[in-house]
């Protein structure tokens, strides 16, 4: 029993940091008619620059938390001025080819600034060593601090986005934008502002991560193609689906690791079929908007 | 037939001239020899390559600082696998069709090694391998122009079945990448073990997570709950520093358990993790730097550290390595005839920081050994684990026989 117990903690630790990595990727599609390739080279760029901060010029995680994203989010609006703006009447498949050339532009820029070695970052000393939470099953701490940073986002987002003025804008403006438009909302400060946002949370994921997976050239391609995932199984577009599935990819690993070793590797892929066909809009894809 | 009018005669004349005087240059004795190398330079696994490169630059530098090859000055081109075999085979066509290199080296991944080592005949350029390590291609996909300079699986698992073997852990498990590499260690050392030591267990509930996994929590936790003494942990690069930072948080080495990683003594993933890599466990490397005692390990250590002010890994070595095979196999065949080297190659001894090498004739397989040695204190200056009990294995005794390898030319 207390396998399970740690199996479900381990599902919720993975899940809720693909929600915050997928649901960026979600806001942006559903507000810009987006894909966007360079999501995960945003979350790595996050990633890089805690341990900047942190290794580097020996400042705090609290500190990592709070600039790297910011500074991502405004890396976020000059490509966004630069760039994107130029795609967002275009056909989807036009701005995935940009932001894949982006996502290399990143990838390349990482490893001329940072090189190609692997980097560790530590987690602050009050968030090291395990708790015992299961008899004697012992739980990383700094997988609680992630199951409690993720809940809070969780409850944070939707605050935003039913609650308050900014969020129904947000939401005004991927329905019509048009429409939003004769409403006399300013609709390329609201898109400017979403891909910023949507490359805050990349990037808060990225520091989150950092003290529990290598900081690596590689990490940004790794974490996209979950988030593709995650947004095939929940349906894109959608903050409902985004949660509903990174928290199915969550057990999907969390749990087919741990009872399922021989075809870990299939589950994600299988469960991905299986929401295609039965569900081809994913499983809150329909109805439900973010 | 369209007669040429007088313009469009001269334009072509100079054309001609143009590309004659190319064909001259070209086949004057004084351009480089090319060496092609192919390495993953991208994505999480770059680092090996990194190291690869420096190894070939720094021989390169010290060969035509001593008047090159057969009176020609060395030059590198090299390519990016992506660590994808798709990639790699293109790489190898590039290099080979369009750089017009003379020989081909490198590779990092048993995957790519199984799928572009059945293209390299057609290219008709010997590759040396440097660092994947899957015994087939040296075994049932040998090919005339195909050698391998780095220890492979089957010795290393041998090698370390010697070790397990020794200890008192009786029940055995494994955590690897799922993919030729991991179930591929896994079964060659359940193999050697049950030989020198039959009544050991090899148990049914083994982890193979997906490579690249980023979270092994659950895997790590699999292994926790069981009853297995002995672990065999295959994961490399930055899965292995993702498990070995995951399982330090979850107390995964306070527990009393006989730890042997397969390719953890790589001093890039050493130096990442740096006095996070658990003190006691066996760590296992293709050549540890501080290994050989003789006048090229140490030289080459030494000019390492100087231009890189990091000890080189087994990657580094064995890419360095490969360009002196080259070099002797140039000077005794006399030119760079792809298929007259592969013959010169075969059987071929020379000196390699890890002591005198020679490519067995009968499967081109390096005749080494892996070094593995117990994690000690921190290196006072490289800030890395040092290896303390170090075993060097006999390379004939750890190899397999060639005809065990399956390999026929």
């Amino acid at each position: 029993m207390s396998g399970l117990g740690a199996a479900l903690l381990n599902s919720l630790d993975i899940g809720l940091l693909l929600f915050v990595i997928a649901v960026g990727l979600n806001i942006v599609f559903g507000v810009l008619n987006v894909i966007n390739f360079a999501h995960g080279a945003l979350y790595m760029l996050g990633a890089y620059l805690a341990f900047t901060l942190m290794n580097l010029l020996g400042l705090s995680f609290i500190v990592a938390l709070i600039v790297a994203p910011l500074a991502v989010a405004v890396l976020a609006v000059i490509i966004d001025r630069l760039v994107l703006r130029f795609i967002y009447e275009r056909d989807i498949a036009d701005s995935l080819l940009l932001t894949f050339a982006l996502l290399l532009i990143i990838n390349e820029s990482v490893r001329m600034i940072w090189g190609s070695g692997i980097h560790t970052v530590q987690p602050p000393e009050l968030l090291r060593g395990s708790v015992g939470i299961f008899g004697d099953t012992l739980y990383p701490v700094y997988s609680l601090f992630v199951i409690v940073v993720g809940l809070v986002l969780v409850a944070a987002l939707w605050f935003i986005f039913n609650r308050t003025r900014a969020g129904k804008i947000m939401r005004a403006a991927a329905l019509d934008r048009d429409m939003a438009e004769a409403l006399c909302i300013n609709t390329k400060l609201v898109v400017t502002g979403v891909f910023a946002f949507g490359a805050w949370l990349a990037a808060l994921g990225g520091v989150v991560a950092a003290p529990m997976r290598a900081v690596d050239p590689g990490m940004g391609d790794k974490i996209i193609i979950e988030s593709f995932i995650v947004v095939v199984i929940g349906g894109l577009g959608s903050f409902p689906g985004a949660l509903a599935g990174a928290m199915v990819l969550g057990l999907i690993h969390g749990l087919g690791g741990r009872y399922l070793p021989e075809i870990n590797l299939l589950l994600p892929f299988i469960g991905m079929a299986l929401v295609l066909l039965f569900k081809p809009n994913g499983l809150m894809g329909k109805g439900a908007n973010a | 037939m369209t007669k040429l009018k007088p313009g469009k005669l001269v334009t072509s004349l100079a054309a001609a001239t143009l590309l004659s005087t190319g064909a001259i240059q070209v086949s004057a004795d004084e351009h480089p020899i090319k060496l092609g190398a192919i390495y993953i330079l991208s994505g999480s696994a770059a680092t090996y390559g990194q190291f690869a490169q420096r190894g070939i630059d720094l021989a390169i530098s010290e060969i035509n600082g001593n008047g090159g090859v057969l009176g020609r000055d060395l030059e590198l081109a090299i390519e990016d696998s992506q660590g994808k075999a798709a990639v790699a085979i293109q790489a190898a066509r590039k290099l080979v069709y369009e750089d017009e290199v003379d020989v081909l080296m490198g590779l990092d991944s048993s995957g790519v090694a199984q799928g572009l080592v059945p293209t390299i005949p057609e290219l008709q350029k010997p590759l040396i391998i440097t660092h994947a390590a899957t015994p087939d291609v040296t075994g049932n996909l040998c090919n005339a122009f195909t050698f391998r300079i780095s220890t492979n699986v089957a010795q290393n698992m041998n090698a370390a079945a010697q070790i397990a073997a020794e200890s008192d852990a009786n029940r055995w498990t494994t955590i690897g990448p799922d993919y030729a590499f991991g179930h591929q260690s896994w079964e060659f050392f359940g193999n050697a073990l049950k030989d020198l030591k039959p009544d050991v267990e090899l148990m049914e509930d083994t982890a193979f997570p997906r490579f690249g996994a980023e979270d092994f929590t659950p895997f790590i936790n699999g292994v926790m709950d069981s009853d297995a003494e002995g672990v065999l942990i295959s994961l490399w690069g930055g899965d292995l520093v993702n498990f070995v930072r995951q399982a330090t948080n979850l107390g995964f080495f306070e527990k009393d358990l006989e730890l042997m990683f397969t390719v953890g003594a790589a001093t890039e993933v050493l130096t990442a993790l740096e006095d996070r890599m658990p003190e006691g466990v066996w760590l296992a490397t293709r050549y540890w730097y501080d290994a050989y005692d003789n006048e090229i390990n140490k030289n080459f250590v030494k000019a390492y550290i100087d231009a890189y002010g990091n000890p080189p890994s087994y990657n580094a070595e064995g890419a360095y390595a490969a360009v002196y095979a080259y070099k002797k196999a140039m000077e005794t065949t006399g030119n760079t005839d792809g298929p007259a080297l592969a013959k010169t190659l075969k059987g071929m001894s020379f000196d390699a920081p890890n002591g005198k090498v020679t490519f067995r004739a009968g499967d081109h397989q390096a005749m080494v050994s892996p070094n593995w040695g117990r994690s000690g204190p921190m290196h006072p200056e490289h800030g890395i684990r040092t290896l303390e009990d170090l075993r060097i294995f006999d390379a004939e005794k750890v190899s397999r026989t060639v005809a065990e390898t399956g390999c026929t030319f």
